[in-house]
């Protein structure tokens, strides 16, 4: 044991936390720290001199209609596939939790699409939403509903939706997953005790399954609302942030200016809001959730 | 527990967040290849003649041990890494004290690449240089002798000095059309700006295939279109524009801007339908198949074309300006080969990157690159090339031109414009020509933009320059 005023470490824990606590010291922790500093910088990423500039980026920040469009379509695609990917990931995982037959067929083929790449997903996608050469709207023009042919990416009203649905593709089959774990905890004890008090299936579902799952509900939430609040690769791929600033995310925000536009401390100052506005939305969304947590 | 557990979920979202920004992303996609490709390409200018300097062996008496280089280029086009490879190869095989090692050069995302080799101590000898300006005022790169500076027609100075070799001159951009479709209608080539939405309109009203194909997802691409209607309408009033905004006499207010807005729109109009997705990449195989009559880039397209469909009929013409000039992309850009500062430290090495540019740029291996490439030479000693005869006619125009500058965002000096100000222009543009922004909005974010870019860049005053 190693005494460190009130602390007391086991040497043998230490010896074992040692090399995993000095990776994420090293490529989390300090370059969290970091990014503070360069945050308060207008270093453009290659010149050695930094020059302190106090709180110009974020002032930038608070007056940009950029980060301001940023902010508004982070969100919109964050609830979008929060609400939708949860939706979509509890019926597959009912389903599947029902299904007699090639229950390992279904559970399989919903969680390809979480095995493939984000960069490869999205290209999937721009080619079959290519409005010339794209596989929707050939197919729409094949079965003689041509008129319905969209710029499906180049359409500003539509861009984040089928960005969204590339997500939630991706997504689901790994939320799924979760929440049929939770469905098969369920005791079966309470749900005979339904059906002898004469629930109907949806009663059963509405007030004993989904206040016991209400847990995988939490975590699953949290995930996607992360995830939704990262979302880098597809929009990468599939529209480069456009068109014009229609699908500029705040990562992608942070992405270009940081990297591209040789603004890194501009760019570390997006990543310091963004990590503020992570907190907040996480904690109000912990908040509500845990609330509504039912354990037996 | 559960507080614990909820602090713990929070505290790991957050440094997910964060260290987003302090690792960074080296995410490469298909379109930043092909940006990369194409803008490799995208360097040329006129050719002239003169004096060769000597190609190989002069600076071997100053390279006095076994010296090995690195060298890096944008290795996203087949064409570049075919030249590359063979002009290294040569060099390697005609100098026993030098070893020239080509890296990796990433494809398409050319310039993180070399941010990220600079930022892990690997910045490579000698390089592809295309953010001169930056990497220049970072100290990063050594200036070119004499000797090779006055290989070059028009070599660009920062400061007095010249930093890159260019690798061609600025990539000339016009008017690629199917010759067999325009003979076949009875089209010929507009002598004036009004002929040619004459003849955009003709090709629509006709309604077999869109006049223009347009790849709008790249940016770089509506680039070459927001360049022409810029130099029209702009560097036609004043050539200076960019300079007199970092002084504050004029803004993108001014009427000049908001004309290249409106020339923008008029052109558009006679793009394909989904041009604002569709991808450079892709532009080719509208042309070869019969979807578009014409499109607007580079001579660097002329070998894709051709590889594309080698039975196309290639046609080419400059897009006159309204008020009847013409004016062409071209002149040497800040772009080329380039030296490091480190390297050039080490007397071995600076003489043996000396003699490899050398080398590069001597006829007979010049002519190499400029095949693959069919980029114009913007070497005072022209190679005897075997070029294609619509290559010879872009020559020709560039000869004749009224007007020969760079991109205007390929300027230097009092006209460099702040490093976010392009690609900020260019998604405005896409807003106004997809009608979710109109022209005097455009011009207000520009300014907006402008005006917190100029406070931390802006060479009149010299804020972030010195």
């Amino acid at each position: 044991m190693i005494k460190i005023g009130k602390w007391k470490i086991d040497k043998t824990a230490l010896a074992f936390i040692s090399p995993a606590l000095l990776l994420y010291v090293l490529f989390i922790i300090v370059p969290t720290v970091s990014s503070v500093y360069y945050s308060f910088t207008s270093w453009d990423g290659i010149s050695p001199e930094v020059k302190f500039v106090g709180l110009a980026n974020y002032r930038e920040i608070f007056t940009s209609a950029r980060f301001g469009n940023a902010l508004k379509n982070t969100l919109i695609l964050t609830v979008f596939i929060s609400v939708l990917e949860n939706a979509f990931a509890l019926g597959l995982a009912v389903l599947v939790d029902k299904v007699r037959w090639w229950k390992n067929v279904f559970r399989s083929a919903f969680y390809i699409p979480v095995l493939i790449s984000g960069i490869v997903s999205g290209f999937i996608w721009k080619i079959m939403y290519n409005y010339n050469f794209g596989a929707i709207n050939s197919i729409l023009t094949d079965i003689g509903l041509g008129q319905f042919k969209q710029d499906w990416l180049g359409n500003t009203s539509l861009t984040l939706i089928m960005i969204g649905i590339v997500l939630v593709w991706k997504g689901a089959g790994y939320y799924m997953i979760i929440y049929l774990a939770s469905l098969q905890s369920v005791s079966t004890d309470v749900i005979e005790a339904a059906e002898i008090d004469g629930a109907s299936p949806w009663q059963k579902f509405r007030n004993i399954t989904i206040p016991l799952i209400s847990g995988a509900f939490t975590i699953n939430f949290t995930l996607s609302l992360i995830n939704g609040l990262k979302v880098f690769d597809q929009i990468n791929v599939m529209t480069d942030g456009g068109p014009g600033f229609t699908s500029e995310t705040l990562v992608y925000l942070l992405y270009k200016v940081g990297f591209n536009e040789g603004r890194q401390g501009f760019g570390t100052a997006v990543g310091i809001m963004l990590l503020f506005i992570i907190i907040i939305l996480n904690t109000i969304q912990q908040k509500f959730l845990r609330s509504r947590e039912v354990q037996l | 527990m559960r507080k614990k557990l909820g602090l713990l979920s929070v505290t790991l979202a957050a440094a997910m967040a964060v260290s987003l920004t302090g690792c960074g992303d080296q995410s490469v996609t298909e379109s930043e290849a092909s940006s990369a490709a194409t803008t490799q390409a995208a360097s040329a200018e006129t050719s002239g003649e003169g004096e060769t300097a000597g190609s190989e062996g002069d600076a071997d008496s100053v390279v006095t041990e076994q010296t090995n280089l690195t060298f890096i280029f944008a290795d996203g086009d087949e064409g570049a890494k075919k030249s590359m490879n063979e002009i290294v190869n040569r060099f390697n095989e005609t100098h026993d004290m030098i070893t020239v090692t080509i890296e990796p050069g990433n494809g398409g995302n050319y310039s993180e690449l070399l941010k990220t080799k600079d930022s892990v101590g690997e910045f490579p000898d000698i390089m592809e240089m295309r953010d001169t300006a930056m990497y220049v005022r970072a100290g990063k790169l050594a200036p070119l002798s004499d000797e090779i500076v006055s290989l070059f027609k028009a070599p660009m100075e920062f400061n007095g000095e010249v930093y890159t070799a260019a690798l061609a001159g600025e990539n000339t951009n016009g008017i690629i059309y199917n010759k067999a479709y325009f003979d076949e209608n009875g089209l010929t080539e507009p002598a004036t700006y009004e002929e040619f939405i004459a003849l955009c309109q003709a090709i629509k009203d006709k309604g077999d295939m869109a006049p223009l194909v347009v790849g709008g997802q790249d940016l770089w691409h509506m680039g070459f279109w927001f360049n022409k209607a810029y130099d029209d309408q702009v560097m036609s009033v004043d050539p200076d524009f960019i300079e007199h905004c970092y002084d504050g006499s004029k803004d993108f207010s001014d009427p000049a801007i908001k004309a290249t807005f409106e020339e923008m729109q008029e052109i558009m109009e006679y793009a394909q339908e989904g041009w604002v997705s569709t991808p450079d990449a892709q532009i080719t195989t509208f042309l070869v198949n019969d979807m578009a009559a014409m499109m607007f880039s580079g001579t660097h397209m002329f070998g894709q074309i051709l590889q594309a469909d080698p039975e196309f009929e290639l046609g080419w013409f400059p897009v006159p300006s309204p008020d009847g000039k013409t004016r062409l992309v071209g002149g040497s850009g800040v772009g080329g080969l380039a030296i490091s500062a480190e390297a050039a430290q080490d007397p071995n090495k600076k003489a043996a990157a000396e003699e490899f540019i050398k080398f590069f740029f001597a006829p007979e291996n010049y002519k190499i690159h400029c095949e693959n490439m069919n980029a114009i030479p913007s070497t005072v000693e022209t190679p005897d090339m075997d070029i294609l005869p619509v290559l010879q006619e872009v020559i020709d125009a560039t000869n004749t031109a009224d007007s020969l500058t760079p991109m205007w965002n390929g300027k230097s000096g009092n006209n460099e414009l702040p490093p976010d100000f392009r690609n900020f222009t260019y998604k405005t543009l896409i807003e106004v020509l997809q009608g979710t922004r109109d022209i005097d909005s455009a011009c207000e974010e520009m300014n907006k933009t402008w005006q917190v870019a100029a406070e931390s860049f802006n060479p009149v005053t010299g804020v972030g320059v010195n």
